[in-house]
């Protein structure tokens, strides 16, 4: 088999090595109490999204259990709720301490260790979601957007909020604001390609990028004004990357970071949230657009075809491998 | 001295009821809500209804397996099926009964996001699992065992009766959720089989009752809300409170088909407040002045104080109630933080209150309250809270609004930043109102009711009308001021009267810097007041006056009323 027989099995849909999630809510003339339309957790499936477990409006993101990757923890307004068959059963792992779940990071180093971002802090459970502490952030300030555990290193936690990024080096234990004080850290990730690399987007204060593992932040240049809701590095290009956000759509760069492009050109508005790159595809973007659908590009933002969700919010969409590595 | 007052309170106390009386017009009051309810031919409180009459239960278990193929209202779908699980006593059939058991492992209520979500969803997941004991997790839609179900749901109630004993209640002196905090206790303290809890639910049932009784006209919630609506903001009847004022104490009007709430709390316990509390609720011979601390909702972001206090005045006559607080934002929406109210016979249909405000509405205010991502969090919010983003609305708080209150007069400065969003000032004039007159002397004065009302706005104002009837004053100056002063038409021998008396009060107001007034009200009381001077700060009372008190922290409330005394402690 030539080398570009290989590259094309890869890239192929059809011998796609991660399952496809999104988590959101048809949230057209919903107001709590009334009766909801499809939403919560879905998972793609040929070319439709196929619902699992309970219906809820509130699912904000997803992570899983390498060691398991059918055993998936969901950050939801009910708290946090582990499935072990991959979605289908649910159990809510968290008490009344602890509601409406920003974000949920397992730690790939010791993944019974997970890590939830909290309108009012952040909390860890050590095994596996059966019990859970709260984490002395040492600020007052504790609204918690997104939470990240850096892959290189158990225990070493990103935390967006309120105030910016804090780090803690020590599983939770100590933390220190790593960026400038900004209105609110909306999405953190991690580059596939460079653990060092991170990329950080807030509320209307543009992107910032990391090159040493999220100590140090620069403001990337050129980013449109407006919220940004997350970043995605491309896993098949090292310089390429998405950010999505309110006003802002979509922009693409190729570069790094240096220049961006409008990748929102065919979408039906610019009110994104989400954009990430598909690991199955090269080149593939999948974004939410607000109350319209799912979307999906084949050429990075260049071109758009809707991909089901009809009125939904997506909140993210999740990769999780088929199988453990 | 002591024995003097309460002898002189007894002697001059009017004539109530007799506990036999009082008690049997409450049951014809709780039988006519349910019989109503009962001849409904759909809807969960259509079976409850029947099967707390013990009739047609064929008819009720058809009903209750068709609602239950589509379950549908997170926490509002929890506390009707609740009590009809209660209500079965062996009536309902084997397969209804197994479909309402089943609904609990198949359907997710979501938990939702405010205080009056929480005390019904784990009320009723707390009863549903005490229920059926001994289940597993699988079983439950939370995956949770029986016994760790009621365990959760157990810690959040007492905390939640902690809290609200020990700094105040959230949401409090709802027009519409005191029924919302009613129905949950009534069926803790019906059904609970915790002595404790069922103690301590009887007891919250009696403080939120008594702090309801406390600020009632004639069964209309008087005074600052945390929440009310764009309709009982301004028809002041119109609230569920006055359906559970009628229910508990006959006061007033009941509202048409009676509400769900006051039908699920008269089904459960149909728990009748003790006479003291009957008392305090209708006992308007004396003029009185009452002082409440209560606090925010949960507040997420831009604050380092997760629930700041919220400092309440209230001052209640048989005529009118003029009430306030302290302005600001102190809640996310349908905030009403000052008014006044004056009584009529008939109040169903009667805009029979008096206000300004500043229009205020931003994501800053909704992202300080609420979890969500900003961008669409007031498009959200209006979907339903429709006035909510209204240049032209008559609800919800303001940072630009401070407002301080000396009996029966109201001072509201604003001092609105160029740019803000709405730079104007909406003050409410109702179509019920006789007598409008604009003053030469800046004063506008007009009765509502057998109440006078003299309004001073603070900078030149012009009107717009009102689809309703009646009249928006709206003033496009950013800094501005109302001053409202209440009196009751038989302290005059006219209306002339009372308007002359006004003129000849004591009054310099100043714009610059900020809004300022020194003002001597009708009762004498000397008002020096400055936009920004500083904000009041807690005399460590929770509840201050001649019905209620209590101190910060005690978990103890004292009610007393004419030399009798009744102690709520929650300790």
């Amino acid at each position: 088999m030539s080398i570009a027989l290989i590259a094309l099995w890869f890239a192929s849909p059809l011998f796609a090595q991660h399952r496809l999630y999104t988590t959101g809510i048809t949230s057209k003339g919903w107001v709590v109490g009334t009766k909801l339309q499809p939403s919560g957790l879905f998972l793609r499936m040929g070319k439709g999204w196929h619902r699992l477990g309970f219906l809820h409006p509130q699912i904000q993101t997803l992570d899983y259990d390498p060691r398991d990757p059918r055993r998936i923890y969901l950050a939801a307004g009910n708290g946090c709720i582990r499935s072990d068959d991959g979605g289908k059963s649910w159990r809510i792992l968290t008490g009344w301490e602890m509601t409406e779940l920003q974000d949920v990071s397992v730690d790939r180093n010791q993944p019974d260790h997970v890590w939830i971002a909290l309108p009012d802090g952040v909390a860890v459970s050590r095994d596996a979601g059966k019990s859970w502490s709260r984490v002395n952030l040492g600020v007052a300030r504790r609204f918690i957007q997104s939470i990240r555990v850096d892959r290189s290193q158990p225990g070493r936690v990103l935390a967006g909020g309120e105030l910016g990024v804090l780090i803690s080096e020590d599983a939770g234990a100590s933390w220190n604001r790593s960026s400038p004080e900004l209105r609110l850290v909306t999405h953190l990730e991690q580059s596939p390609h460079d653990a060092k690399r991170w990329l950080a987007t807030t509320q209307e204060q543009g992107a910032y990028q990391s090159t040493d593992g999220g100590r140090s932040w620069q403001p990337l240049p050129g980013v449109p004004k407006g919220t940004l809701y997350n970043a995605s590095f491309d896993p098949h290009g090292e310089n390429r990357m998405a950010l999505a956000g309110w006003g802002v759509g979509v922009v693409v760069s190729e570069d790094g970071g240096k220049s961006w492009r409008d990748g929102a050109q065919g979408l039906p508005s610019r009110a994104v949230w989400r954009a990430v790159f598909d690991p199955d595809q090269a080149g593939a973007l999948w974004v939410s657009v607000h109350e319209e659908a799912a979307f999906l590009s084949p050429d990075a933002g260049r071109s758009w075809r809707r991909a089901g969700l009809e009125g939904s919010i997506l909140y993210d969409f999740i990769f999780v491998p088929e199988t453990a590595p | 001295m002591i024995l003097f007052t309460v002898l002189f309170a007894s002697l001059v106390a009017p004539a109530w009821a007799d506990g036999g009386d009082r008690e049997r017009q409450f049951r014809e009051r709780v039988r006519a809500v349910i019989e109503h309810h009962a001849r409904s031919d759909s809807g969960y409180a259509a079976v409850a209804a029947r099967l707390a009459l013990k009739r047609d239960a064929a008819w009720a278990s058809r009903q209750l397996r068709q609602l239950l193929k589509e379950p549908t209202g997170d926490m509002f779908w929890m506390f009707p099926v609740t009590a009809i699980a209660y209500l079965d006593h062996g009536q309902l059939s084997p397969e209804a009964r197994q479909a309402l058991r089943e609904s609990w492992r198949t359907y997710m209520p979501y938990r939702g996001d405010t205080e009056n979500h929480w005390l019904l969803y784990y009320t009723c997941l707390y009863l549903m699992s005490q229920l059926y004991p001994n289940q597993p997790g699988e079983t439950w839609y939370t995956g949770k065992s029986s016994a760790e179900n009621q365990k959760e749901a157990e810690e959040w109630i007492r905390h939640w009766m902690d809290l609200t004993t020990t700094i105040g209640q959230g949401e409090y002196d709802c027009t519409h959720y005191l029924g919302v905090y009613a129905l949950p206790l009534s069926y803790l303290y019906a059904w609970s089989n915790d002595p404790d809890l069922r103690e301590r639910a009887r007891k919250m049932l009696d403080w939120v009752i008594a702090d309801y009784a406390v600020e009632n006209l004639n069964g209309i919630y008087a005074g600052a809300h945390a929440r009310t609506d764009d309709v009982q903001v301004l028809e002041k009847w119109r609230g569920v409170s006055s359906d559970l004022g009628w229910l508990w104490f006959g006061l007033g009007y009941p509202l048409p088909g009676y509400s769900a709430y006051g039908f699920f709390y008269a089904v459960a316990s149909a728990y009748l407040p003790p006479e003291l509390i009957h008392r305090i609720a209708t006992d308007r011979s004396r003029p009185y002045l009452h002082r409440e601390q209560k606090r925010t909702r949960h507040r997420w972001r831009f604050t380092d104080i997760r629930n700041a206090p919220v400092f309440k005045t209230t001052y209640v006559t048989k005529d009118y109630v003029v009430g306030s607080d302290q302005g600001g934002v102190l809640q996310p929406v349908q905030q009403h933080s000052w008014d006044v109210t004056w009584d009529v016979e008939d109040p169903r249909g009667v805009q029979n209150t008096i206000f300004s405000l500043h229009p205020y509405s931003s994501t800053y205010e909704l992202q300080m309250y609420f979890t969500p991502m900003p961008d669409f969090l007031i498009e959200s919010v209006v979907r339903s809270k429709k006035s909510y983003d209204s240049p032209d609305k008559f609800l919800g708080g303001s940072p630009y609004e401070e407002v301080t209150q000396e009996l029966d007069t109201i001072i509201a400065l604003y001092q609105i930043p160029p740019g803000t969003r709405f730079p104007h000032i909406n003050g409410f004039f109702s179509k019920d109102l006789r007598d409008l007159r604009e003053d030469a002397s800046g004063w506008i004065f007009a009765r509502g009711g057998r109440t006078y009302l003299a309004y001073r706005p603070l900078a030149p104002y012009e009107w717009r009308p009102l689809r309703e009837g009646g009249k928006r004053l709206f003033s496009p100056y950013l800094k501005n001021g109302t001053i409202v002063q209440a009196a009751a038409q038989d302290e005059f021998r006219s209306f002339d009267e009372f308007c002359d008396k006004i003129r000849n009060l004591p009054l310099q107001v100043r714009l610059d810097p900020v809004p300022s007034v020194r003002f001597r009200t009708l009762r004498g009381k000397e008002m020096n007041v400055s936009y920004g001077a500083g904000r009041p700060v807690s005399n460590g009372r929770l509840f201050e006056g001649p019905f209620l008190n209590s101190l910060v922290g005690s978990k103890r409330l004292t009610l007393t009323h004419g030399g009798e005394q009744m102690v709520l402690d929650l300790r």
